[in-house]
């Protein structure tokens, strides 16, 4: 085999094709078609699709790059912190995410889970994230706990009214200047307010019999 | 070296195919500096957030992409490559062919790279780990690659051998799988999404084959050739190698589901790479009797693929450790995977092609490294350099991963016992490229060497091997 050129390389390719049929293919197979679940008490299918400006605000999440801080997938109660923490009371599961143009799981937590942000408590409005993003500190503390993100605010001078979303604080009342979110800041604060799966589905519901809690224990 | 592997040092083959290789290697060197600063910047941003976040094309998410993406398919890519094509060049007993393809061939590969990290800057990264090049550049980089393995493939079915030999089965093989690789993920991401999870899991897929399947096949290529030539003895055990060789490539892309662990995956698929990492093993132990060969003699080139065979074999134990669930409980979605990764690509398969390229460079341009004092400084630099770097992300990842379990530990508590330790991370950082550059001056000055004096000396340093090998001591 490793001297004839052509069953060498049918060897190569059967190596591709298994590969590739055993882990891509067969994970298409199972949640290529998985549907929202429709709660016959509530009347409506869950997930709901985002609203349009939180997914473009997802886009925004996704080129500048917020994946290699914080992740978006709860990990189950007994499986690490994450409940503990307030991520989120259930695991993510599979459905959550069907209608996500860009999936943003992520793989590192220098910053917290995401996931469930928007639907943290108590919650913070959209002057605060706002805040939040431009100085990178957490209103209340002294220290910088996330990198000031200036670029996604306009600074310009105030023509008539100040406007309705201008960050508070930030500038001399008689400089007549405000800073003003962008129309990526607005969108990607949406898509973080947007974050939130609360809906148990039947597969997220934790199951948690004597030898998992076993498990759990070691 | 024994005076019976001297007898061919540079042959016709070398001296007429040697442009399209050197215009590889140097590519590659040089986006091994660029990459080294993208790296620095990154490491510098996780101990001091503030460093040049104000400025939107070096968020740490971009910068992170930029360093990942010039150090895969700037330096690795053309560097494995200008070895593959050397190693396949000179076993296929004739002058290569088709060496205007694999020149222009490189350098849309590179213009493709250049426009991608100005596209990844300016916001237009796909969002796929390893695949962040934007949607426009990726159709070049199919057809780049495609002519430069040309080159390569000609060699290898035009061969006069009647056998083949371990560093010609990894070469093709990498020649080969990568387009198809590429392929795939670009069909199933980027022309035709698929849906939700699927994405991080193909992603998963590819990151994985990118490295087993194409990175380290280029960088065993060069290793397999280049121990035995050495040593002047022939690979012990070498009859299980093609063994060896298909476990990797059957078992080696289905390690990539671990790290989905406890994640909103299908089970199967973390439980699949956990079996597969273990199977896999098999691969590492073999390339570890075949070549260990190499860890007893001296000398740069073994010197450097000691290293990088060591840290290959480690890597690997460490995959299949971190694996098991109850440690990936606290590795997961740490610096410890950071790690772990930096192991493979810096340890592993770059220390690998440094010590392939060592010995190509005195062959391909038919005199010894100018510069023996460059030599030695990069060696120590980056042995050092590694050692730092992939140490201090371990313990940092560690100390990470026991806080994250800690529920009433805040971010800003670990952020402050993880800072010595990256603290050290940039050290590390900084001693690297500080490396990386001393290899590219003495690359380029070595070359340029060819135009300064005009003629290749045939004779002399040649015949006295010692001369071409710049000595550990």
């Amino acid at each position: 085999m490793m001297k004839n050129g052509f069953f060498f390389f049918i060897g190569l390719l059967a190596a591709f094709v298994l590969g590739w049929s055993s882990i891509p293919l067969l994970a298409h197979k199972q949640l290529g078609a998985l549907t929202p679940f429709y709660d016959d008490g509530e009347s409506s299918s869950f997930p709901t699709r985002p609203p349009g400006v939180a997914a473009r605000g997802q886009l925004v999440y996704a080129d500048l790059g917020c994946a290699a801080c914080h992740t978006q997938q709860v990990r189950r109660p007994d499986f690490g912190s994450d409940k503990a923490r307030g991520w989120g009371d259930r695991q993510s599961v599979a459905r959550d995410y069907i209608f996500q143009v860009r999936p943003q799981l992520g793989e590192s937590r220098i910053g917290p889970d995401l996931a469930n942000w928007g639907g943290r408590k108590p919650p913070v409005d959209a002057a605060g994230i706002a805040q939040f993003l431009h100085s990178g500190v957490v209103s209340g503390s002294k220290a910088v706990s996330h990198p000031p993100f200036p670029f996604l605010f306009d600074d310009r001078p105030v023509v008539g009214e100040v406007a309705a979303d201008a960050l508070v604080g930030l500038v001399e009342k008689s400089s007549r200047r405000q800073i003003v979110p962008t129309e990526r800041a607005r969108t990607l604060i949406a898509y973080l307010q947007s974050l939130n799966n609360a809906y148990e589905y039947p597969e997220a519901r934790h199951v948690a019999p004597a030898a998992a809690k076993e498990g759990a224990h070691k | 070296m024994s005076s019976t592997s001297t007898h061919a040092e540079v042959t016709a083959a070398d001296t007429a195919g040697r442009w399209p290789v050197l215009l590889l290697l140097a590519s590659g060197l040089g986006w091994l500096v660029i990459s080294g600063i993208f790296a620095l910047i990154a490491s510098i941003q996780l101990h001091s957030p503030t460093f040049m976040s104000a400025c939107e094309w070096f968020t740490h998410g971009r910068v992170s992409a930029l360093a990942e993406t010039t150090f895969v398919y700037g330096w690795s890519a053309n560097a494995g490559l200008g070895i593959a094509l050397w190693v396949l060049g000179r076993l296929g007993g004739s002058t290569l062919r088709a060496q205007n393809w694999a020149v222009i061939g490189t350098l849309f590969w590179n213009l493709g790279i250049t426009i991608g990290l100005g596209g990844i800057a300016t916001g237009d990264a796909t969002s796929f780990a390893l695949l962040e090049l934007p949607r426009y550049v990726q159709p070049l980089l199919v057809v780049a690659y495609i002519a430069i393995g040309i080159s390569g493939i000609l060699a290898w079915s035009g061969r006069r051998t009647e056998g083949t030999y371990a560093s010609q089965w990894y070469a093709v093989a990498a020649l080969f799988l990568f387009p198809w690789l590429l392929i795939a993920a670009q069909t199933m991401l980027l022309w035709s999404p698929v849906r939700g999870v699927l994405q991080p899991i193909i992603d998963g897929w590819y990151v994985q084959s990118v490295v087993s399947l194409w990175l380290a096949p280029l960088a065993l290529a060069g290793a397999y050739y280049a121990v035995p030539k050495i040593t002047g003895r022939a690979l012990p055990s070498y009859e299980f190698a093609p063994l060896a060789f298909w476990t990797l490539l059957f078992v080696g892309m289905m390690t990539g589901g671990r790290h989905l662990i406890g994640g909103p995956v299908p089970a199967w698929i973390p439980t699949l790479a956990n079996a597969a990492c273990w199977m896999v093993l098999f691969h590492f132990t073999v390339v570890a009797l075949n070549l260990r060969g190499a860890l007893t003699g001296g000398g740069t080139s073994l010197t450097f693929i000691s290293f990088g065979l060591l840290a290959y074999l480690a890597g690997a134990v460490l995959d299949a450790v971190t694996s098991f669930r109850g440690v990936a409980l606290v590795t997961q979605f740490t610096y410890f995977t950071t790690a772990q990764q930096q192991l493979a690509l810096y340890g592993a398969i770059s220390m690998l092609l440094f010590g392939s390229i060592y010995f190509a460079l005195p062959r391909l341009i038919g005199r010894p490294w100018i510069s023996g004092s460059f030599v030695r400084s990069h060696r120590v630099l980056s042995m050092v350099g590694i050692f730092l770097l992939v140490g201090s992300l371990a313990v940092a990842g560690l100390i990470q991963g026991t806080e994250l379990i800690n529920a009433k530990s805040t971010f800003g508590e670990m952020a402050e016992r993880t800072r010595p330790w990256l603290l050290a991370v940039s050290v590390a950082q900084v001693l690297l490229l500080i490396g990386n550059i001393l290899v590219l001056v003495n690359f380029l000055r070595s070359v340029c060497g060819l135009w300064c004096s005009g003629v290749v000396s045939e004779v002399g340093s040649f015949r006295q091997p010692t001369t071409m090998e710049v000595h550990a001591s």
